[in-house]
């Protein structure tokens, strides 16, 4: 009906501003979204989100060999699903209910908090005392370093099948020297004791020098000048080790055992190489959690409770895990505190309090 | 760009393309100039291998690629492992027959030999023989190798020294012969533990093995599906009977296998030596012994009966089904078996078979005509029906009851027993 608007606009307004790019390249931060040019938008997106792609393949590869096993095992652990049979019925949570209310479960369960705790005790001790005894000018330095992670890289495998040979109860050298001392033999391999022992030395003899070495790297980063200050101040060794060492590196300390409790959960080639023909002992002596899973999943083929077994195990490391962290939460707030600075506002604030405008 | 970004940015693509194409690249595994791989796996001391050779001169264009597995029970494991994943089964894989239940109940992981020309020569096995490799619907899925007719192997220096007769005819005679009994075998035993005050065996979960197949029907019945162990008396008396032996001194608590050295020291004198049993206590020894002091005799407690056997199938997922057939079924022939036999003992299921090793003489069991023997000792012997968790039940409720036996855990029959039925309920059970 009436004509266009007859207020004037002025000329360089949205609409009909000239279209030479210069203006708006030169103060990109004070303009809106909508006004920047398709590079400029790109290199703002390129900005924003690069740090995601960048490290979005790791997600997306772990999303598919991580996380979706996670979620389809839970999936297996709802059916009456058979090894070779393939999926049955929808059965819920009886599985979880079977696997928990199994004696041989809670037997497996004991056996591997047993076996952990031989394990780790002893190894975060002596790993503490090799890495101190490392952190000092020794000659060959890096030699000693070097070689104490070499236990680490044997084979898994071949460290069970040769030390199965060491605690042999009739033919083990271990036997041989018993023998000799007229002392009664130990059954390595049918006592419930013994064989967490031998176990427990398995992982011990693998794992120690790996944490070693963590520790070691941990305590070159306390500085040289705080031990200086306490040897003056007449610190022995001894006193020096436990009062100094022993609490910075207390953070690392912590990380060791949060990854040797979840290894230590796991345990399976040793117990499993141990007495290679059964999963555990003939009498489920030493049958971790792992291996209750593998007899359920193989020998017995019932992967549905095999299933539910992964994710309790999965949830009891998730439980671990958390202990851990609000343990050491708690002893954190015992440390020395750190420096607060100050928020500048306020330190401003005083400030200027001092000298009234 | 500058050129410099153009060159950088050119070999990264460069190397991605070659990282993601050799990634690409299809695995051959089966064919490359003209040569067809066939991958088998066996297990213990089966003693196909004496056949490999012969078979890849015969036919030029066959690689046999072949993997042995330490035992039955890894073999079990391995090939569950396998179906359940659907892929990574060799071409031809050794079944045994105690958990040849299992795989029937998942018979169509494996190809019907029938397909193959297995009906031509079906009638050079023993009929039952047949039948086991037979599924429910009537496919053949397993070529027999061999059967496990059984004798007794026996230290012939220790029952000298202990003054038993040491000599096999005298041996068979003084067990009883034809109607040799458990009671009269506990009886030798223990008059060998007082005249030489050691171990008479190892380990009694083999006589135990031994004496179930013995039974018409073992662990389930003649249908293969019902469990026949609870309220089985003659098991349960059987494991009394052992129980005391073992009170009596006659077991050395040794466990189950690998027990070389102590063969060596002469820690044990008898050996329940069904055919494939006759390779394994040779394995205990260097190749070439002859003056171990062992021998075989031609007897057996409790009258004759089967244990083990085992089968070749052709997996499904072969990918050269053709050939791996006929390499199984050339494998199953009589030649083959015998020969075999020859390398490792285990008896021929083929009729023709027998009566080539009918001759053959055992140089480590101080020249024993085992041919001979093991052909009487599988006169009229039908193997038993098995069922799905034979294995497991054999493995993992009796063995564990006979490993605490053997270290003195276990003294009384009735308990043993009932430790053997709770065990029973939770494995097999539910």
């Amino acid at each position: 009906m009436t004509s266009t608007s007859t207020t004037s606009t002025p000329s360089n307004t949205l609409e009909n501003r000239p279209t030479t790019k210069q203006p708006a390249e030169k103060r990109p931060s004070t303009k809106g979204r909508s006004d920047l040019t398709f590079r400029q938008k790109l290199s703002h997106f390129d900005y924003k989100a690069s740090p995601f792609l960048y490290i979005a393949p790791f997600f997306i590869l772990f999303a598919l060999i991580g996380v979706f096993p996670i979620v389809y095992t839970l999936n297996v652990s709802l059916y009456d699903w058979h090894l070779l049979k393939g999926q049955g019925d929808f059965v819920g949570l009886a599985n979880y209910e079977s696997v928990l209310s199994d004696p041989f479960f809670w037997n497996a369960f004991g056996n591997t908090v047993s076996i952990f705790l031989l394990s780790a005790i002893p190894q975060l001790f002596i790993a503490t005392v090799i890495a101190a005894l490392l952190d000092q000018s020794l000659r060959a330095r890096t030699f000693w370093r070097m070689s104490i992670l070499l236990p680490y890289i044997v084979a898994p495998v071949a460290v069970a099948v040769i030390f199965a040979q060491v605690f042999n109860q009739f033919t083990g050298p271990i036997a041989g020297l018993l023998n000799l001392f007229g002392l009664e033999p130990i059954r390595w391999a049918f006592d419930v004791l013994p064989s967490h022992i031998a176990i427990a030395s398995m992982v011990n003899w693998r794992w120690t020098g790996y944490n070693a070495l963590i520790l070691l790297a941990a305590m070159q980063a306390i500085p040289r000048d705080v031990y200086e200050s306490a040897a003056l101040d007449g610190a022995n060794k001894v006193r020096r080790f436990w009062a100094i060492t022993v609490p910075m590196i207390r953070p690392t300390m912590i990380f060791v055992v949060i990854t040797s409790t979840i290894g230590g959960l796991q345990i399976f080639t040793e117990p499993k190489l141990f007495d290679g023909r059964s999963n555990g002992g003939a009498g489920r002596q030493f049958q971790t959690i792992v291996l209750y899973l593998y007899e359920l999943a193989f020998p017995r083929r019932d992967f549905g409770r095999a299933a539910a077994t992964a994710w309790i195990l999965f949830l009891i490391i998730v439980f671990a895990g958390l202990l851990n962290y609000v343990i050491a939460r708690a002893i954190r707030t015992n440390d020395v505190k750190p420096v607060r600075i100050a928020k500048p506002k306020a330190y401003l604030a005083r400030s200027n309090n001092g000298g009234r405008k | 760009m500058t050129s410099r970004r153009a060159i950088t940015a050119s070999i990264a693509g460069a190397a991605l393309f070659a990282i993601v194409a050799s990634g690409c690249a299809a695995s051959g595994g089966g064919s490359s100039d003209g040569k067809i791989t066939l991958s088998i796996t066996t297990f213990g001391t089966m003693g196909v291998d004496a056949n490999y050779e012969k078979y890849m001169e015969e036919n030029p264009n066959i690689v046999i690629e072949s993997t042995n597995l330490e035992g039955g029970g890894a073999a079990r494991d391995d090939a569950y492992a396998k179906i359940a994943a659907n892929t990574g089964l060799s071409d031809i894989v050794a079944i045994e027959e105690g958990w040849l239940g299992t795989i029937q109940e998942v018979s169509g992981s494996f190809v019907d030999l029938r397909d193959y020309g297995i009906e031509d020569v079906s009638d050079q096995w023993l009929d039952w023989k047949y039948k086991q490799g037979t599924d429910a619907d009537g496919r053949v899925i397993g070529a027999g190798l061999d059967i496990g007719p059984q004798g007794l192997c026996y230290r012939g220096d220790l029952f000298e020294a202990a003054g038993l007769p040491s000599e096999r005819t005298e041996v068979a005679e003084y067990f009883g012969g034809d109607d040799a009994s458990w009671d009269r075998f506990y009886e030798v035993g223990k008059e060998y533990v007082a005249g030489s005050g050691k171990a008479f065996y190892h380990n009694p979960s083999f006589f135990w093995n031994s004496f179930v197949n013995q039974q018409e029907e073992g662990y389930y019945k003649s249908d293969g599906e019902t469990l026949n162990v609870e309220g089985n008396d003659a098991l349960k008396d059987q494991l009394a009977m052992i129980v005391d032996a073992e009170k009596a001194g006659l077991g050395a608590g040794l466990p189950g296998w690998d027990v070389g050295p102590q063969a060596k020291a002469g820690e044990y004198a008898t050996y329940m030596c069904p055919s494939w049993m006759l390779g394994i206590v040779q394995g205990y020894y260097d190749e070439g012994t002859t003056d171990s002091g062992w021998d075989f005799a031609d007897v057996l407690p409790g009258g004759a009966a089967n244990w083990g056997g085992a089968f070749l199938g052709v997996s499904e997922s072969s990918e050269h089904k053709e050939e791996a057939a006929a390499l199984a079924l050339w494998l199953a022939a009589p030649e083959q078996q015998a020969a075999s036999f020859e390398l490792a003992g285990p008896f021929p299921s083929t009729t023709e078979g027998q009566s080539l090793v009918a001759d053959s003489t055992n140089e480590f069991f101080n020249n024993a005509p085992v041919g001979e023997i093991f052909s009487a000792r599988s006169e009229g012997v039908i193997a038993q029906a098995k069922g799905p968790e034979d294995s497991n039940i054999q493995d993992n409720v009796f063995g564990p009851i006979f490993d605490r036996i053997g270290q003195g855990e276990i003294t009384d029959g009735d308990k043993a027993w009932d430790e053997a039925l709770v065990l029973l309920d939770q494995l097999v059970g539910n």
